[in-house]
């Protein structure tokens, strides 16, 4: 996909800028200035992201839609199944195959070095029809930024190179902040090896994947660092996929680490600053995830109340019922407006994007499970059937609204970065 | 201070003394056993809840993902084992005649452990209920007998209860819309009885009910005028079971279709219908509504109970979870903002309990209740030797008279304030617990993030469950216009509901 070269530079080194660091009023050029330079090779470091133009955002929206409704809708009750039920292997292949898994990657990766408005345009209408695609393009795009945060670029070009998708995408534990519960193996270091044992729970694409990052702390210490495992090899224990509330297409599994071999990512101790670069990012993404599910829920209940008759008349004719879908259509354009505002901010690096992105987030993510149960309600008892996506959609609403780390919890860091 | 005279006039100024004292006066009526009992079915349900559900509720919901076709037979069983499906049926028709707000408790206790399974106990009395609310003594007497048989001799006999139709749901539950509703399943006279055709949909316990309490119309053009109801037994000719719903919740408790095809039900299953209602005060549709309310009074308070025991669950999966889990380097439990939101939903389980006792309050003064609980026949239901009840009560009950009588003094007996009243606060219970359910439970996931997404830590499946109540025994949205038609509109002339726009 061609790329706007005239658009505003963001570098990787910006990403380097801690949180707090960033009030309002400092200009994105004296955070470039403040930022430590990285020791990586040139392949390392993403190369400038320009910013995507409206006629992209279009293509890409368009074409995510028509992917979207000719591969995911007309099987969704199928594939909503596993784990007992097949896999969708072939949907998977096939996004991989155009490139969904590669929209945050620069050019030199194999990539269409896009931005986050690009990976939330795709991700938005993916999620209308089957938000489990999205769940699985969202871990791999997490696992990617969070390496890219800690400089570990040359590791993420090793796998940008793999053409098998299970062998490109990047398991990691995304609805869990390690640093908020201690869900987190141990690690050993002897001379240049690291060795990782115990065990790690709701490990997001853990079965599929060929490669996870795993948060691990050192015995006595109460930092954690990130480290890049190889599924499968010896040491690496995995549970049957785990039976979860929603997303049931991106499985996660329980991981048993005996003396697993891992490579570190970024510095020793680091892990929590990097997923909070990483999260600062790819809160859009999971709010534009919410965002999708409140918009198939919406047509959904749109398209029966238009159909469906009760007391001699259409339904959507009873004030009760317009007022419902009044209300989540208000929430539904709202929410657009936030998240094109927020992903415009986290693309230029405008001051406070990190806040924006966050907040963006946490309000999209509670509308979405506000509406979606309205989504059930519209239809009545049909709703709460496997026959429409209804049901599927609240279910994955409330799933997406855990994505990186526990909604309470994100909403006091929002205040206390800000005291 | 205030004239006699005048205290009347300004009780009966909105909002009515009476609508909001219920409980004020009903503990001064109430029969003290009732608290002693309610006591015992709690305790009850606490045992069955530790040694049989707890090692199936989460297991059970795993097979039926698995296998939504399975059926809960086994569980079934047990629940008859343990003497179940009779506690709440009146001694003098062979049940062990616990009384009827007690069960709102019961289910509570169960509901909070696992929704499908307290479904699989209590929709059995959903139809039990609206056999009573015919007051068609001979037949209660006939089915709950058999109920009670199917107890001695290990072979469950559970009832379900038949209104929804694939073109008709939330039109059946309202009288005030059924005539402009797409209702199919029609009776037709024949000699000896009717003939039955049509199909229901979302029926709870279906596949495994002996009985099913159907609701039908003799004139689907005028479906409130000829409403009936009538008892169809599984393997009866011309009746079939459809498919079996796949739900998101409450998956241990099938949803079925049935299916009616020129099914034959004799005169003698008739529980109510045109015919018997002519020797009634009010007109058909006026009963259609009363028998109606009385059904949605009871049963409201019990789903009510169900929203309550969802939000409890909740509560529960959550502070547990808050007890033995560190969040950024404490317990989750020493948390202010954790301790305010376990707060939240405490009182939301509070809140919702109180306004299910509320509604039985009303269901005991001015509903279904009323006679069972009158002490004099309370107490003599309750004590009445077995001896008595075989030789001269049962023989009695088989009277066409003793219909009439029950009859006259239930339905006829009944005001319309009265069943507004009852029927106004089984729908505010309806909404306001289940309401509290669903909300308990996107707050106990919202504080368990991660580890509430698994099925094996319940919490999901609370949610899963509960999402369920706010949909069935009439939508919540229907619910509210209910409450607002039966509390607030019948004090104004003026104003019309059910009006389309």
């Amino acid at each position: 996909m061609n790329s706007q070269k005239e658009t505003t530079v963001i570098t990787r080194e910006q990403d380097v800028v801690e949180l707090d660091q960033t009030p309002a009023s400092l200009p994105s050029e004296k955070i470039e200035a403040k930022a430590e330079p990285k020791k990586e090779s040139k392949t390392a470091h993403r190369k400038p992201v320009p910013r995507t133009s409206k006629k992209e955002l279009g293509m890409l929206a368009k074409s995510a839609s028509e992917f979207a409704k000719k591969q995911l809708a007309p099987d969704r009750e199928e594939n909503d199944k596993f784990p007992f039920g097949p896999y969708f292997d072939h949907v998977l292949e096939k996004a991989f195959g155009v490139d969904f898994f590669h929209i945050l990657l620069p050019e030199n990766m194999n990539g269409m070095n896009q931005g986050l408005s690009a990976l939330s345009v795709t991700l938005d209408n993916i999620c209308q029809e089957d938000s489990s695609l999205g769940g699985v393009m969202f871990t791999t795009a997490a696992a990617q930024e969070l390496m890219f945060a800690a400089g570990a670029g040359s590791e993420v070009e090793k796998i940008a190179s793999k053409t098998n998708v299970n062998e490109f995408v990047i398991g990691l534990p995304v609805f869990n902040n390690p640093s908020e519960v201690k869900h987190i193996a141990q690690y050993k270091k002897a001379g240049d090896t690291y060795t990782l044992s115990g065990d790690l729970g709701y490990m997001v694409l853990g079965g599929m994947a060929k490669q996870a990052l795993i948060p691990a702390s050192r015995l006595g210490s109460s930092k954690f660092s990130y480290f890049l495992v190889d599924l499968t090899q010896s040491g690496v224990m995995k549970s049957e996929p785990i039976l979860s509330l929603g997303l049931h297409a991106c499985p996660a599994v329980d991981l048993t680490l005996s003396n697993a071999r891992g490579i570190l990512i970024g510095e020793e101790g680091n892990g929590a600053v990097y997923f909070e670069k990483m999260a600062d990012r790819m809160h859009v993404a999971a709010a534009a995830m919410s965002l999708g599910i409140m918009k198939g829920s919406f047509k959904e209940a749109f398209d029966y109340a238009k159909k469906r008759e009760q007391g001699g008349h259409t339904i959507i004719n009873w004030s009760e019922v317009k007022m419902l879908l009044s209300n989540m259509a208000i929430k539904i354009t709202n929410a657009e407006m936030i998240l094109e505002r927020a992903c415009k901010a986290v693309d230029s690096h405008e001051p406070r994007w990190e806040a924006r992105s966050r907040a963006a987030a946490l309000h999209i993510q509670e509308m979405a499970c506000e509406l979606t149960t309205d989504g059930i309600q519209l239809l009545g008892g049909v709703g709460y059937m496997k026959d429409f996506g209804q049901e599927k959609r609240f279910r994955d609403a409330k799933h997406v609204q855990a994505l990186l780390g526990i909604a309470p919890v994100k909403k006091i860091k929002f205040i206390e970065k800000m005291i | 201070m205030i004239a006699k005279s005048e205290i009347n006039m300004f009780l009966n100024r909105a909002p009515h003394f009476d609508d909001i004292t219920c409980s004020l006066k009903s503990t001064a009526r109430q029969p003290k056993a009732m608290l002693k009992e309610t006591r015992e079915l709690v305790a009850l349900a606490r045992k069955f809840k530790e040694e049989v559900m707890k090692p199936l509720t989460l297991e059970m919901d795993r097979t039926m993902q698995k296998d939504p076709d399975y059926l809960p037979w086994e569980f079934v069983k047990k629940a008859n084992d343990w003497g179940f499906y009779t506690l709440w049926i009146p001694r003098i028709f062979g049940g062990k005649g616990y009384n009827a707000p007690s069960m709102s408790y019961f289910l509570e206790e169960l509901g909070s452990e696992c929704l499908g399974l307290s479904n699989v106990i209590g929709v059995h009395y959903l139809a039990v209920v609206t056999t009573f609310a015919s007051w068609n003594i001979r037949l209660i007497n006939q089915l709950c007998r058999e109920v009670a048989e199917g107890q001695r001799t290990g072979k469950p006999c559970l009832l379900s209860l038949a209104i929804t139709e694939p073109g008709a749901g939330t039109d059946v539950e309202e009288v005030e819309l059924v005539d402009q509703g797409n209702v199919s399943c029609k009776a037709t006279k024949v000699e000896g009885g009717y003939s039955i055709s049509g199909t229901k949909v979302f029926i709870s316990s279906g596949h495994i009910s002996r009985w099913h309490i159907v609701i039908c119309y003799e004139d689907l053009k005028k479906p409130s005028d000829t409403m009936m109801i009538v008892a169809v037994k599984t393997g009866s000719k011309g009746f079939s079971f459809g498919k079996k719903e796949h739900k998101m919740g409450v998956k241990v408790c099938p949803a079925s279709e049935l299916v009616f095809d020129d099914c034959f039900v004799p005169d003698d299953l008739v529980l109510m219908n045109k015919k018997q209602n002519l020797a009634m005060r009010r007109t058909t549709k006026q009963t259609c509504c009363q028998i109606i309310d009385y059904v949605v009074s009871a049963s409201r308070a019990g789903v009510a109970a169900w929203g309550t025991a969802a939000a409890r669950g909740a509560f529960e999966c959550a502070l547990d979870y808050a007890l033995k889990t560190e969040v950024n380097g404490k317990l989750l439990v020493n948390h202010e903002w954790a301790q305010a939101m376990l707060a939240e939903m405490y009182k939301n389980v509070a809140v919702s309990r109180l306004t299910y006792a509320e509604t039985n309050y009303a269901n005991g003064l001015y509903g279904m209740y009323k006679s069972i609980q009158f002490k004099p026949v309370f107490y003599y239901f309750k004590y009445v030797p077995q001896i008595i009840i075989d030789n001269i009560i049962d023989p009695i009950l088989k009277l066409n008279i003793t219909t009439w009588l029950f009859r006259k003094i239930q339905l006829d007996g009944q005001t319309d304030q009265e069943f507004h009243r009852t029927s106004g606060w089984g729908s505010l219970a309806k909404f306001s617990g289940t309401d509290a359910g669903v909300k308990n439970c996107h707050m106990a996931l919202e504080m368990m993030g991660q580890d509430g997404l698994r099925q094996n830590n319940r919490a999901e499946k609370m949610l899963r469950d509960a999402k369920l109540l706010q949909i069935y025994e009439g939508t919540n949205q229907l619910n509210r216009i209910n409450l607002f038609k039966c509390l607030v509109a019948s004090g104004h002339s003026d104003v019309r509901v059910f009006e389309h726009e």
